[in-house]
């Protein structure tokens, strides 16, 4: 059966490919600015209704091909007024272009790469093009969506090269801690894989897929927000979808660009640290104990060989990363060709870290005739690096000596010099983790219009990568003496194998039924694939120290996990254009998946949005340009992961021992009447442009309920299971998105363009299923009771934070909710009294986040900022809890003095004792154990679940374009010089590092947990771009 | 028309792949993990998991019973701080859900050695959880009506735990249909050995409830009649050169520098000589000593002080009884069932508590081989051998506290005792919330607080579980 449906899809292959050519009538000319007469370089001229189009070059030249006398080509560039002229007989068109300050004309890449007018769009979408994407040098393109897109939250997950990046379109849409909550990658019109595979270890800052696609090829990208917007994707696409469309050749000259950029990264931020106490505990100094900083006053100690060696500041490299990419592109009428090789190079900040990329691609399309054309695409990325344990390192920081040199870690044997403690950087250095990336995504797309009305399309698209991972964990050496990582040595070899295959076919029929009326209908069917296997083998002990292979080792553990996911989807979508200022369009779609149960795996979604330009239709105020609103109504239904169904028994990794092998019950039970999620969105719009295109402004309402969410609910292991994955609640996220736009000034050759977003986003948990009471998102270790928890309620909002606090006597009984503003209950002994009882201490999503940028142009010189922020947040501050309870923050600087707690006492009287914050016997007589931060501070989990808010500088960058006359004295086309900083951070209440950084990778929805993972880098680039 | 022709062909098409669907989406059988398990793989994982449950169980509670002392001050394991033991909680939940299945699979196939073990089995890890935590789900498990399952009352749980072992007990001695073999990491399908093991544990459990109007010294006394008859008769697991065992690891460890495995001064001084009159021969064959062959202890919560790493304190090292790379983890001993004995017959049978007392320190001293010279003068020593007239409960308590090293069970004994051990003092730094006191629980893990919150009883570290008020 699955033979006939690839020979199916076989013949379909060979049908579009037997179709005869045709002939074709050239047009070129020249595109000059209307102000000044000069020629216009890198107008898109498309023939209107196709998505076939060509650019003007340097000159503003551009040569076309087009079907017939009756075609229209479609001029248009970023800053002109669009211009649509028929071409009649002429084979010479010279067009002057009129300026226009807003861009509302412009055509985005919405769904199957299609490209529409923005206009006619009835729900909201926003698209950055190839400059805004490298400006930022990120070597992750997830990361160039950084405060660019109103709506879409961009979040690091930490500094290490090639680290993942998070992106969440419009909140987060999944109670499910562990779903990806986000959008589908598509490109080229081929969904490709952006999944994060952690380690099975301690976190090592793995990548999230799409860092294998290299910024430089890439075009354009467009953010596809609500559901309305990506019901054409089905399931995979329920989070909204990032269209990126590549760079393709151009008819004409041959054309090489070459870019190269130097980048240098340092911390972002560092948290508030005491320099004036050594190791020891007690306040005495132990020059091998393991407490790092409860020891004596470095400067009563005053010894040289006790003084503070600001580890924090030296442990930490300058990151480096060095990218280099040259592409080579051209073309003619009937085909063109882009290719491209792109190497790029980092070191961490954490020494020894390091990712690599080296990626090449190759597309081309060929008009075969004027009825077929197909193109292709080819790219192949190697990544990978040296993964440190970045957790780890933090921690092992946390307990390193404050007046032992971090630095001085290695003995000339090759032994680790330490005074007992795990020395971190030696711990970088050998315990390694290395991962190699083989990727190839391919993909073909085939278009046939036998008639002017009908064209048949055929899109197979192909992402195979194949990820060999070893983790080593040195032994001993067998040096007296020596202390080692591990007591046996460690080995692991993992290889994954996946391979997702899309095929998409469909019909789309054209009408223009009279001069008011205009139809496109399209229909469709899509298959998916996803073939994963992923095998470990363990080895520990190793029998000759230093000889990693797994033969070298006297025992062994190998598991496998392999998995298989199928989706077939129909679907069917329908235009109509009313007189050019009302717009219709309704979708329906049709999805089997096979991970659901089988009487529940088929699902039907449909959506309908209309938009209507209603300044086409009134007598606006001459200052109103345009003005449309907009509306859409959109399902998507959602299939869950492979494989969960039912219950199931391992067999646990440590057998077979004696030739048995042990069997255990799964601890997950998947629902065996699971049913698909189906999330409704409700979207209003409008958007606005004045003062002849010189301001704009789009605002967006949206709302969207995710019901029967497939949730794997953390259960108490009582009942047998630890996991009962359901369809467990309702989730709606609602909210406004704001994008102003404007150019204040433009003068001569000076100009200056502004673009805001604004992001508003409330959610609630409307419903969570009958018998279960609270859903358990993750948790973060604190030590002594100071555990905090992301619990969802029904009511609440998502992302609350829940943990120990001090006790508020004031507070209504039953009261859920911490109210800082209370006195705090201090007990006899003069110390704040903790409570155990789970409280909600902060929430973790942003309420408000958005950017702002910049572009200050005058000649060849360009000044740009992109400032964004957040704000609304909490987050737990893992690292403050390591730090008080090592005697390591600025605030423990007081550990000789004494204080009166503000507070009252049981019998509700002001606190008036006197207490001291030391260690051991006061001054007073009194011993105080372990001293407060130990025995007070550190376990209550409220001291550091705090404000995370940030403005950040995200981007500056300063560039200079070489003038066509000096241009002209050299080889080149273009030349540009430009330097760009990053990630600089103007304002933050936290004190922690980076409060962007969070210790889940991008795959986790537990984002209020940061702390010792990878902190956050600031960078520095200087950037060449040279075309020949 | 040719045109016609290729449209339907496509139509054609579209309706094959339609049908073909089915089969195509016909992937979702688990390719991982089994539907079904066979009831002797179970048994495997249960009994070594149940095995690995005693030293998790002896890991936590080690240093509360001052067997173990942190090398660093403070330490929350040394200052009974409360700390998380939801991977214990796990661990123990997991075992007795594999054990529920085991029951539930033998029952339909008449397996009923294999119900009688897995019922043992079941009520050693419901003991344990309830002589930690104290109430705990039961009742409402294993059957997933609930997600959030009620808590049982302790001394509810304490009567089931006496019934699964004597349904255990009983199924044992029952025809069965399928025998058990070296599936069975305890005694290899020795049912014989599995029923003195079932009695021997009637016998511990019974003896927690000494200070309650439930408790039956004839009863006790039955099972320890039909508990183990010799150390051959230990329900214990061994180790495996794949999978070494656990204290072997933490001294291999610790010989490494990855410290873990001190022993607490409380203990050194116990057998040094210093708090008893005599110097005890287990000493060296149960911990190693300093660079210059002396047994120092670590004061609990003290930290090592200036000691360094290594060489200056005793801790365990490898290769001695209980730190060998494929050392049995003692689940069950005779040594503990004469005790036991010994403690039951106290009151009212003078001369079988003394001569179950002095079975139980040789068949500790035969089990670690120590010499006969040593240990009969050891036995010889009157501050030892006090005669059945002057046996006190101190004098056991001590004693069967040597012979359970590791253990969790000392944990239960320390509290019965009240942990008056001579000589046994608080920890330095100790937890300020104790006010000055032992800890009597250990307190329920972060996981249940978080997923099953509501049911959680509201407990401190102080309250003591049924069998101790």
């Amino acid at each position: 059966m699955k033979n006939s449906y690839k020979s199916a899809l076989l013949f379909l292959i060979g049908f579009l490919a037997c179709i005869s050519l045709y002939a074709q009538q050239t047009v070129s000319g020249i595109v000059t600015a209307k102000e000044d007469g000069a020629p216009l370089p890198g107008v898109s001229i498309v023939i209107q209704g196709t998505s076939t189009g060509v650019v003007s070059d340097i000159d503003g030249k551009y040569s076309i091909s087009v079907p017939n006398t009756q075609a229209v080509l479609v001029f248009s560039f970023i800053g002109f007024e669009t211009q649509r002229v028929p071409v009649g007989n002429r084979s010479t068109l010279d067009v002057s272009l009129a300026t226009e300050t807003s861009n509302l004309d412009e055509f985005i890449v919405t769904a199957f790469g299609i490209s529409q007018e923005k206009k006619a769009l009835g729900y909201a979408a926003q698209s950055i093009n190839a400059d805004e994407i490298t400006k930022t040098r990120q070597p992750n393109v997830v990361n160039a969506l950084q405060g660019q897109v109103a709506g879409v939250q961009v979040t690091n997950s930490g500094g290490a090269p090639g680290q993942s990046a998070r992106i969440i379109i419009r909140g987060i849409n999944s109670l499910d801690p562990s779903a990806d909550n986000q959008p589908l990658f598509v490109v080229d019109g081929v969904p490709v894989d952006n999944s994060t595979i952690e380690s099975n270890g301690t976190p090592r800052g793995m990548s999230n897929r799409i860092a294998d696609i290299n910024p430089n090829d890439i075009e354009s990208m467009s953010v596809l927000k609500g559901a309305a917007a990506t019901a054409l994707y089905g399931v995979r696409a329920a989070n909204g979808a990032v269209i990126i469309t590549t760079k393709k050749g151009k008819s004409g000259q041959i054309r090489v660009d070459f870019n190269s950029s130097l980048g240098f990264d340092n911390l972002a931020k560092l948290p508030e640290l005491q320099d004036q106490f050594g190791q020891g505990f007690s306040g005495v100094r132990n020059d091998s104990s393991f407490w790092p900083s409860w020891g004596a006053n470095i400067a009563e100690e005053n010894d040289p060989n006790y003084v503070y060696q600001d580890n924090w500041n030296r442990a930490f490299n300058t990151g480096m990363q060095f990218d280099n990419s040259l592409s080579v592109s051209g073309g003619n009428e009937v085909a063109t060709f882009y290719g491209s090789f792109g190497r790029l190079d980092q070191e961490g900040i954490i020494p020894f870290s390091t990712w690599d990329r080296t990626s090449a691609k190759l597309s081309g399309t060929v008009k075969a005739s004027e009825k077929f054309n197909f193109s292709g695409s080819f790219n192949y990325t190697n990544s990978g690096g040296n993964r440190v344990p970045h957790d780890r390192f933090l921690e092992r920081m946390m307990y390193w000596s404050e007046t032992t040199d971090v630095r001085d870690y290695i003995n000339p044997d090759g032994t680790m010099k330490t005074y007992g403690n795990t020395n971190p950087i030696y711990d970088a250095r050998f315990a390694t983790y290395e991962d190699n990336v083989n990727r190839i995504i391919g993909n073909i797309n085939l278009n046939y219009s036998p008639t002017e009305w009908l064209t048949f399309s055929y899109r197979l698209g192909m992402d195979n990568y194949s990820d060999s991972r070893t983790e080593i964990t040195p032994g001993p050496m067998g040096i007296d003496g020596e202390v080692p990582l591990s007591s046996t040595g460690f080995l692991e070899e993992t290889r994954i194998n996946s391979r997702d295959i899309t095929s998409n076919f469909y019909i789309t029929l054209k009408k223009q039924w009279n001069s008011d009326w205009n139809t496109s209908l399209r229909l469709g069917n899509d298959v998916f694939e996803r073939k994963f296997d992923r095998v470990t083998a363990t080895g520990t002990n190793f029998v000759i120290p230093g000889f990693y292979n797994l033969n070298n080792t006297t025992q062994i553990f190998a598991s496998q996990g392999k998995s298989i996911r199928r989706l077939v989807g129909f679907y069917g979508d329908l235009m109509v254009d009313y007189k050019n200022f009302l717009f219709l369009n309704i979708t329906g779609r049709n999805d089997i998946s096979s991970t659901l149960p089988k009487n529940n795996n088929s699902f039907f979604y449909p959506s309908v949005n209309l938009g209507y330009v209603f300044s086409e239709n009134f007598d606006l105020p001459s200052w109103v340009t345009f003005g449309k609103l907009r509306a859409s109504w959109a399902q998507v239904g959602k299939d869950t992961n492979p494989h969960i169904l039912g219950a199931t028994f391992v067999s646990p990794g440590v057998f077979p021992l004696n030739g048995q092998v042990g069997f255990s019950r799964n601890s997950t039970f998947g629902d065996p009447n699971l049913r698909p999620e189906t999330t409704t969105s409700v979207e209003f719009g409008t958007q606005f442009a004045f003062f002849n295109n010189r301001a704009s402004l789009d605002v967006t309402y949206y709302k969207s309920n995710a019901a029967d969410q497939i949730i794997p609910v953390p259960i108490s292991d009582a009942t047998g299971f630890s996991s009962y994955i359901t369809n467990a609640g309702e989730i709606e996220n609602r909210g406004f998105e704001i994008v102003l736009g404007g150019t204040p000034i433009e003068r001569g050759d000076f100009r200056w363009d502004v673009t805001a977003n604004l992001t508003t986003n409330q959610n609630e948990i409307k419903a969570i299923r009958e018998g279960i009471d609270q859903i358990v998102v993750g948790s973060q270790f604190g030590y002594a009771g100071s555990r905090v928890t992301m619990i969802l309620k029904e009511g609440q909002a998502y992302g609350n934070i829940y943990g120990s606090s001090y006790i508020r006597p004031g507070a209504p009984e039953g009261t859920e909710e911490l109210n800082r503003d209370l006195p705090v209950l201090i007990g006899a002994n003069g110390f704040p009294v903790r409570t155990g009882n789970q409280l909600i201490l902060g929430n973790a999503v942003p309420k408000f986040f958005g950017g702002l940028r910049n572009n200050f142009s005058y000649k060849g010189l360009e000044f740009s900022f992109l400032i964004d922020f957040r704000a609304g947040l909490e987050q737990y501050d893992q690292f403050g809890n390591f730090l008080s309870a090592f005697g390591k923050q600025k605030d423990s600087e007081r550990r000789n003095d004494f204080v009166v707690f503000p507070g009252i006492l049981a019998d509700g009287s002001q606190n008036t004792k006197e207490v001291w914050l030391g260690q051991g016997v006061g001054p007073d007589g009194v011993n105080y154990g372990a001293g407060y931060w130990r025995n007070y501070y550190r376990t209550t989990s409220e001291n550091f679940v705090k404000d995370a808010s940030f403005i950040k500088l995200r981007n500056v960058t300063l560039a200079y374009n070489l003038q066509p006359n000096l241009l002209e004295r050299t080889p080149f086309r273009t030349a540009r010089i430009s330097v760009a900083a990053n990630n600089i951070i103007l304002y933050t209440p936290w004190d922690g590092f980076d409060p962007e950084s969070f210790s889940a990778g991008a795959g986790g929805n537990a984002v209020g947990f940061t702390g010792l993972g990878f902190p956050g880098v600031q960078s520095l680039f200087f950037t060449l771009n040279l075309g020949l | 028309m040719k045109f016609k022709n290729k449209l339907s062909a496509i139509l054609a098409s579209v309706v094959l792949m339609a049908s073909a669907c089915d089969s195509f989406l016909d992937v979702n059988e688990n390719p991982n993990n089994p539907e079904d398990a066979p009831i002797s793989g179970l048994m495997t994982n249960s009994t070594y998991e149940t095995a690995l449950n005693i030293f998790r169980g002896g890991s936590a509670t080690s240093n509360y019973v001052q067997y173990l002392a942190s090398p660093n001050p403070g330490s929350s394991s040394d200052i009974m701080d409360p700390s998380d033991f939801s991977g214990t909680w796990f661990s123990l939940y997991n075992v007795m859900t594999d054990l529920d299945v085991i029951i539930k699979k033998s029952e339909e196939n008449g397996a009923n050695h294999y119900k009688g073990a897995a019922q043992i089995l079941m009520a050693l890890n419901l003991g344990m959880t309830v002589d930690f935590f104290g109430d705990v789900p039961f009742s409402q498990s294993f059957n997933f009506e609930t997600v959030t399952p009620a808590y049982d009352d302790d001394q509810e749980l304490y009567r089931r735990v006496l019934e699964l072992l004597d349904e255990g007990i009983a199924n044992l001695q029952g025809q069965t249909s399928i025998s058990m073999g070296n599936d069975d990491f305890i005694y290899q399908g020795n049912v014989a050995n599995w029923i003195k093991f079932g009695n021997t544990l009637k016998a511990r459990f019974l003896l927690h409830t000494k200070g309650t109007s439930a408790y039956s010294e004839s009863e006790l006394l039955a099972a320890v009649n039909a508990g183990f008859t010799s150390s051959n008769d230990d329900a214990s697991v061994s180790f495996f050169e794949q999978r070494f065992n656990p204290w072997a690891q933490v001294a291999i460890n610790n010989s490494n520098l990855l410290l873990g495995g001190w022993i607490s001064e409380q203990f050194v001084e116990a057998l040094d000589g210093t708090s008893y009159p005599t110097v005890d021969p287990r000493l060296p064959l149960m911990i190693g000593t300093t660079d210059e062959g002396e047994f120092v202890g670590t004061v609990n919560g003290a930290g090592r002080g200036n000691a360094p790493e290594q060489g200056a304190r005793s801790t365990l090292i490898p290769g001695q009884f209980y730190t060998s790379t494929q050392s049995p983890i003692l689940i069950a001993t005779f040594a503990e069932l004469k005790f036991i004995e010994a403690e039951a017959a106290l009151q009212n049978d003078r001369a079988r508590a003394y001569s179950a007392y002095l079975a139980g320190i040789e068949a500790h001293m035969d089990m670690l081989g120590v010499a006969d010279a040593e240990k009969a003068s050891y036995l010889a020593d009157p501050s030892v051998s006090m005669g059945a007239a002057n046996l006190t409960l101190a004098d056991i308590m001590k004693e069967k506290w040597v012979a359970l090293f590791l253990h969790p069970e000392t944990w239960n004994d320390a509290r019965r005792f009240d942990y008056s051990y001579k000589n046994m003092t608080l920890p330095e730094n100790l937890n300020p919330d104790l006010n000055g006191q032992y800890i009597r629980r250990l307190a329920y893990p972060d996981s249940e607080v978080s997923r099953n919150g509501d049911n959680v009883p509201s407990v401190t570290l102080l309250d003591r579980i049924w069998w101790n008020q």
